[in-house]
């Protein structure tokens, strides 16, 4: 892989979707195992997945994985450190001003 | 967006610009129509050096770490997080606008937080190869969608939709070392349960005050909080390196004046949500503060001092700062740039002033674990 291109990989995935008062989350899992690196740009194929209130959706899907570059990835980890406050929760938006 | 392969038949008939919506909820919340708001959850997605968290070992630490995994086994908030008789109805028609623009934010940014922790803690069990540690997010991504679903439920009475389209739209991963997500999920879990203990407290005094039933849950809900704190403190206690090296010391000295500084700004620009609660800010950040530096002396060797004569009134300089920062943002062109420049040079300031207020130094106890006593 050269230095500015970038690979893309199809890869199957399943995604689930719950959209119920127990629980509301959604994830997608790589069904083959693929793994995703610091840079990397993941992409589910198809329309939105709506789940509506009460709802659990698991869908088989595809995704694309687009590669960082070494450059890229290099400079994720650089400086992915200084995004630090968004894994803090205060409750508020950072909008500061109605 | 791109039309692309489709292995099932679902959601054909949706609309696809359905994942264009976005959240512009500020002043343009209608209550007379319910459920026509929809607010798109925005989660981030992080990678983080899966190897390092592989080899953590919590021997250390086993008989406290085992004792906090049993008590997350057990579920002990399984059944809290129900709506019951005192769910009181809300009068979100009679709720002055400003206030209700400020409890929604408050309502989509805590469910965010909720859904990202549940995003991250996740990926974390699933790429982790290490029982112990893909066990603790096991258990923890499980209360945080159990908090978002609930709080979803209260936007939901609220008029307000979330919409789930994310996934379909491309993500970029970003990168934390492990010790960042350790500290900043640590102080965000513990700050998390102050904030909650400390409004609950108060609205135990001022019930009258209770605009929205959510509050009642506060108590049991910081106390899920509270031990997934618990759960970094003890992942931190497996490498004594983390919080006693010089380098470290400064970074975690760093983490708290940046978390506690910005609590300070965001909450500041509620004013409406703070009076209706009849919370004072200054005194309910500095009680929070007081609070989490209580409970983090646990694991981190300092507290900061927040009755040093520099920290309030640079916390002020600070909070005007941004607020000047912003201003110039809105504003554009040339002259906004610079004044958005000019009030950066200044919250910078603020924050080297607050990040030179000397620590108060502690050593953290032998025995790690500690109960909520608030």
């Amino acid at each position: 892989m050269g230095i500015f291109s970038k690979a893309k990989e199809i890869v199957p995935c399943t995604v689930e979707v719950s959209h119920r008062f127990e629980s509301l989350h959604a994830h997608v899992r790589f069904d083959n195992g693929a793994v995703v690196h610091p840079g990397d740009e993941v992409l589910v194929h198809g329309a939105p997945i709506l789940a509506g209130y009460g709802e659990v959706i698991v869908e088989r899907r595809t995704a694309t994985i687009t590669r960082a570059t070494p450059l890229e990835r290099w400079w994720t980890r650089a400086t992915g450190d200084l995004g630090f406050m968004e894994l803090c929760e205060f409750s508020f938006s950072e909008e500061l001003l109605a | 967006m791109k039309d692309l392969t489709q292995d099932t038949t679902r959601d054909t008939t949706q609309d696809t610009t359905h994942g264009e919506l976005h959240s512009e909820l500020a002043g343009t919340f209608d209550t007379t129509a319910m459920a026509t708001e929809t607010t798109l959850l925005n989660p981030r997605f992080y990678t983080t050096d899966f190897d390092e968290m592989d080899r953590i070992d919590v021997t250390p630490v086993r008989a406290e770490w085992d004792a906090l995994l049993a008590q997350m086994k057990s579920d002990p908030n399984k059944g809290h997080f129900k709506k019951t008789e005192a769910w009181d109805k809300v009068d979100w028609d009679g709720m002055d606008p400003a206030l209700r623009t400020e409890f929604i934010d408050f309502l989509v940014s805590s469910c965010t937080a909720e859904f990202s922790g549940c995003v991250l803690y996740k990926e974390m069990k699933r790429r982790g190869t290490n029982a112990d540690i893909c066990e603790l997010f096991n258990y923890m991504a499980r209360d945080e969608a159990r908090h978002a679903g609930f709080i979803n439920d209260a936007l939901r009475e609220a008029g307000v939709a979330v919409n789930l389209g994310f996934l379909t739209k491309a993500k970029k991963y970003t990168y934390f070392r492990p010790k960042f997500i350790y500290y900043a999920t640590y102080l965000s879990e513990k700050i998390g349960y102050a904030r909650y203990i400390t409004i609950y407290r108060h609205l135990e005094a001022h019930p009258e005050q209770r605009f929205h039933p959510i509050f009642k849950w506060f108590r049991e809900w910081c106390n899920d909080e509270f031990s997934h704190g618990e759960a970094f403190a003890l992942l931190m206690r497996t490498d004594p390196k983390l919080t006693t090296s010089f380098t470290n010391r400064l970074w975690i000295k760093f983490f708290l004046v940046a978390v506690y500084s910005t609590m300070w700004v965001r909450d500041h620009a509620r004013k409406d949500f703070h009076a209706a609660l009849g919370v004072d800010i200054d005194w309910y950040d500095q009680e929070v503060y007081r609070k989490t530096s209580a409970i983090a002396k646990q694991v981190f060797p300092m507290e900061i001092d927040i009755d040093h004569k520099a920290w309030i009134p640079n916390l002020n300089r600070m909070n005007a700062a941004m607020i000047d920062m912003e201003k110039g943002k809105r504003k554009g062109g040339l002259s906004g740039r610079v004044a958005h420049a000019t009030a950066s040079a200044r919250a910078m300031l603020a924050f080297a002033r607050l990040y030179l207020i000397p620590v108060i130094r502690s050593t953290p106890p032998a025995n790690v674990r500690l109960e909520p006593t608030y």
